[in-house]
């Protein structure tokens, strides 16, 4: 909307400007944020992968290190046929599509460049930006597989390769957005969907997966 | 007193007296307090990770011109847009438009405390149109046709026994209190929502100004699936969402969690940039910011009481306050109920019709204690409370009072004097059996607890006779 | 001898009086010489509390002028040393004694903040075999940043056995006029605290703040229970032997 048609705009600025004119009010010894800003707010993340193990064991995400991306597409075939999935949606990237030979075989598979996922799919499988290891957590952007893909079907397998765990959350964000990018939806996801609105209980599988499966390629 | 202070009275004496709904809350914030202090421990230094907080939050506010204009150009450069409305009204009507422009018959909207403050629900539905609460508590307070009662978790105040019989009611074919059992038949219920609806509407939890993002958390994934399946996504927010970085969320995520729920960081973190990218095959058509103000100009150009706008909406202050715990968030009759509620209220709809918000407190300070970013609420409500007295909207008698005790304190001899007058008369009072009736003066105390000892002689009259005239 | 002015709460100086006598023993008790400025009344706080500030302005210009002259104040209580210390800046920033009510805060003292970290002493020599827990009044807590001062002077009393209650930390609801204003919400703050020291088995409920102590009690009585409040300063007055004019000051 062009910002003639909003006349609301020029009337908040210009009430924003006359307000900030005046300084505000402080009741104690505030500039504290410089100092700070030199303190470490977090406590040391440590060994990466070991703090990645701990924080998925502890915000429910399944956590399988392999030896080698072959490895892990084994190891994702593996759970889609322990699972009986009949449809599963892939997110159409160059790896996924030689890896879909193995655990694309006998069932049914969307890719991402169709469509988003549907009501049906079983399981979403895909890449990711960036593995954290402070909060255990996996940065996916609409580039893996599109928006949809993280939070439609129950299951949510994600393959990701060691030198795309980075140890802190302040650098992984600084990572995830550069200059050159496109994307229109990222999302931090730590752990499956749950809810404890019903007497604090936690239940998992609200709307999203309840089953959050990373499966992490050391070499 | 006005009828809003009554009834807020009323419904207190009520709340305050129910002890199993005490009970209930007692038992949700120590489940809550258990958590927040775990989580504290991910913190080194929690003190300085709330000092920066707030030098972040100060920073955005006093430049939240600059900030927002940066915001709208990303924002715009990606195809979005964004929409400033002045009041609550026009924020209302230009979804109104935008869902008749397009048809809508069905929305989807995950929690949004923005869009309760406008009325936007009410306003859809008298158009026909379907609106679906996502979230679950916000779904469950929905279908009991009731406000949410608290800020993070809607439906603290109901028991599973409670949401069974409700769903049992509402969408049949249930009849359970598994939590389990529950949470499925919201989700099937719901599932039919997010795909057939045409508009989903969110609010923000943060507006990233350096890249022109709208963050949006939640624990369910409501909200990605909000802003995936239908044609428009609609943003409504307050203009105070603004933080100047996307780094700056590597601070405020956990903040948010850590205050919020006592998690070190909530489930789905989900930053939206504008409608679906080129080549991005799943996603919106139109993306739509609406940048609320609704007053909150009005309290940036308070000086002393600006850094309310840092408020991140954690609801800590809720779970922390004890006022809150006995009287429960409906109680407040508005739509920002606990400490912040409190303070925040009489500048967005006016002191005088809610200014007994904040003569309803103890100033005990727990708030402020917990806020992440330090805000010093509770002496805010003593500010609420001069601003109403020098607006001279306090009731004749309380003003007269305090004359009385302003010229009662003005000097020794008169002190001690109206000391003793007021003992004697109050054992005159009690001699001839007025103790308890309405002409008791300590009746307001006494309602509730024993009256205190009077003792014979002042401490000034004692010192006097043991130390001579020192 | 050091010298310290008492600043008697005005509530204390008509309703709860031992509170204010037990403090000037106990600090004579350690050495101080004792004055009672008897010009003093009220330093306006429950106006403040209440939004009146143009009417407690007054009483605070009145109680700088009063206590002008002392070097050290000390009261048996922690939201009133809170009013002097933490309000009258705010209060007075545009009064002519805008500069003198800045400096008062930092030679007031709560009665046992002055003990710990400017007299220096936590022995004092007292007696009292109960169990007692501590209930941490907001004020002394929060803004004068008090929690271990009155414990470390409690762990040195003979025969106490200090045991600590659930939820210390949580309001008592007195709140000044809230109690009366909003009786309903104050009394079940209240009934929370009073089921709370229960737990904690004691005998005694103590703390720094005379008004939260009359608001606990209060509630105690109104329940029936056994527990008895008692001021901290009252606590650290016992000493064994008793002395006759202790026993007569209390029975009164």
């Amino acid at each position: 909307m062009a910002a003639v048609e909003n006349s609301g705009r020029a009337a908040i600025l210009t009430r924003i400007r006359t307000a900030l004119k005046t300084p505000a009010k402080t009741h104690d010894a505030h500039g504290n944020g410089a100092a700070a800003a030199r303190v470490d707010i977090f406590a040391p993340v440590g060994d990466p992968l070991e703090r990645f193990r701990r924080e998925c064991a502890g915000n429910k995400t399944e956590l399988i290190v392999t030896p080698s991306f072959d490895a892990s597409v084994a190891a994702a075939s593996a759970i889609l046929a322990e699972m009986h999935a009949g449809e599963i949606f892939v997110q159409d990237a160059p790896r996924l599509r030689g890896a879909a030979v193995q655990f694309g075989a006998g069932r049914s598979v969307r890719w991402s460049c169709d469509g988003g996922p549907l009501e049906a799919t079983d399981v979403c499988v895909t890449l990711a930006e960036l593995v954290v290891a402070q909060t255990g957590s996996v940065l996916i952007s609409s580039d893996c597989g599109g928006r949809g893909a993280t939070v439609v079907a129950p299951v949510h397998i994600v393959l990701a390769e060691m030198e795309q765990l980075v140890p802190e959350l302040e650098t992984a964000l600084a990572q995830a957005y550069g200059p050159a990018s496109r994307n229109s939806y990222l999302s931090l996801i730590t752990g499956s969907s749950r809810t404890a609105d019903i007497e604090k209980i936690l239940v998992m599988g609200a709307h999203g997966p309840k089953r959050l499966i990373v499966i992490l390629a050391e070499g | 007193m006005t009828t809003t202070a009554q009834e807020f009275l009323r419904r207190a004496a009520e709340k305050s007296a129910d002890i199993v709904h005490r009970q209930i809350i007692r038992k949700n914030m120590d489940t809550y307090e258990e958590a927040v202090a775990q989580s504290r421990g991910r913190f080194q230094n929690w003190q300085s990770a709330r000092e920066r907080c707030q030098a972040i939050k100060r920073d955005a506010v006093e430049h939240l011109d600059h900030y927002l204009e940066r915001f709208e150009a990303a924002v715009q450069a990606r195809g979005g847009k964004v929409f400033w409305a002045e009041t609550g009204e026009q924020a209302r009507q230009y979804v109104l438009d935008l869902a008749a422009k397009h048809n809508v018959r069905t929305i989807t909207k995950s929690k949004s405390m923005v869009a309760e403050e406008i009325h936007l629900t009410p306003a859809l539905e008298e158009k026909g149109i379907a609106v679906f609460e996502t979230d679950l508590g916000e779904f469950i307070v929905q279908l009991r046709n009731e406000p949410p009662y608290h800020i993070v978790t809607p439906a603290m105040h109901l028991t599973r026994a409670q949401i069974a019989e409700l769903f049992k009611e509402k969408l049949g074919g249930i009849d359970t209190d598994d939590p389990v059992e529950l949470v499925a038949a919201a989700r099937v219920a719901l599932r039919r929502a997010f795909f057939s609806a045409e508009m989903g509407i969110t609010g923000a939890n943060f507006l990233v100004a350096d890249l022109g993002l709208v963050a949006i958390t939640t624990n369910e994934g409501n909200a990605d699936l909000g802003v995936t399946l239908p044609k428009i996504h609609v943003v409504i927010t307050g203009i105070e969402k603004i933080i100047p970085r996307l780094q700056d969320l590597a601070l405020f995520w956990p903040m948010l969690a850590g205050s919020g729920t006592g998690q070190p960081i909530t489930v789905y973190n989900t930053l939206v940039g504008g409608p679906r990218g080129a080549g991005e095959c799943a996603g919106p058509e139109e993306f739509h910011v609406i940048l609320l103000d609704n007053g909150r100009t009005d309290l940036l150009a308070d000086p002393e009481q600006r850094e309310v706008l840092h408020c991140i909406r954690c609801g800590a202050c809720l779970n922390a306050c004890p006022v809150y715990r006995n009287i429960g968030g409906h109680t407040y009759n508005t739509t920002y109920s606990g400490p912040i509620g409190s303070v925040l209220t009489p500048h967005l709809r006016g002191l005088n019709q809610f200014q007994h918000l904040s003569y309803a407190s103890s100033l005990c300070g727990a708030c402020a204690e917990v806020c992440p970013v330090k805000i010093d609420l509770h002496h805010h409500l003593l500010e609420n409370r001069r601003n109403a007295v020098n607006s001279a909207d306090r009731p004749v008698s309380e003003r007269f009072a305090f004359k009385m005790w302003k010229w009662a304190m003005g000097g020794a001899g008169r002190f001690a004097f109206a000391g003793a007058a007021g003992k004697l008369a109050l054992r005159t009072l009690y001699a001839l059996g007025m103790q308890g009736t309405a002409l008791d003066p300590l009746g307001a105390w006494t309602k509730f607890r024993a009256a205190p000892p009077l003792p014979g002689k002042s401490f000034r009259a004692q010192w006097k006779e043991q130390n001579g005239g020192r | 001898m050091p010298k310290v002015a008492l600043f008697i709460p005005c509530f204390v100086d008509q309703l709860m009086p031992q509170v204010g006598l037990d403090m000037a023993a106990v600090l004579r008790r350690v050495g101080y010489e004792v004055a009672f400025p008897e010009e003093q009344t009220c330093c306006g706080q429950p106006g403040f509390n209440s939004g009146y500030w143009n009417d407690a302005r007054p009483l605070a210009e009145r109680f700088l002028r009063v206590f002008r002259d002392c070097e050290l104040i000390v009261a048996p209580s922690g939201s009133c040393t809170t009013m002097v210390r933490v309000f009258y800046p705010q209060l007075l920033a545009d009064s002519p004694l805008a500069g003198e009510a800045t400096q008062i805060g930092k030679r007031t003292f709560e009665f046992s903040e002055f003990m710990v970290a400017v007299a220096k002493v936590t022995d004092v020599g007292a007696d009292f075999p109960h169990k007692v827990t501590y209930h941490d009044a907001c004020h002394a807590l929060r803004e004068l940043h008090l929690k271990h001062e009155p414990r470390k002077l409690l762990a040195r009393v003979r025969g106490l056995e200090l045991v600590e209650m659930p939820f210390s930390e949580e309001c008592c609801g007195f709140g000044g006029t809230f109690s009366t204003k909003f009786g309903m919400i104050s009394s079940a703050m209240g009934d929370t605290k009073a089921g709370n020291a229960a737990k904690s088995g004691a005998e005694y409920v103590t703390s720094t703040d005379p008004s939260c102590l009359m608001q606990i009690d209060g509630i105690l009585r109104r329940r029936n229970s056994p527990i008895r409040t008692i001021h901290i300063a009252s606590i650290l007055a016992r000493t064994v032997p008793r002395s006759v004019g202790s026993m007569r000051r209390e029975a009164r």
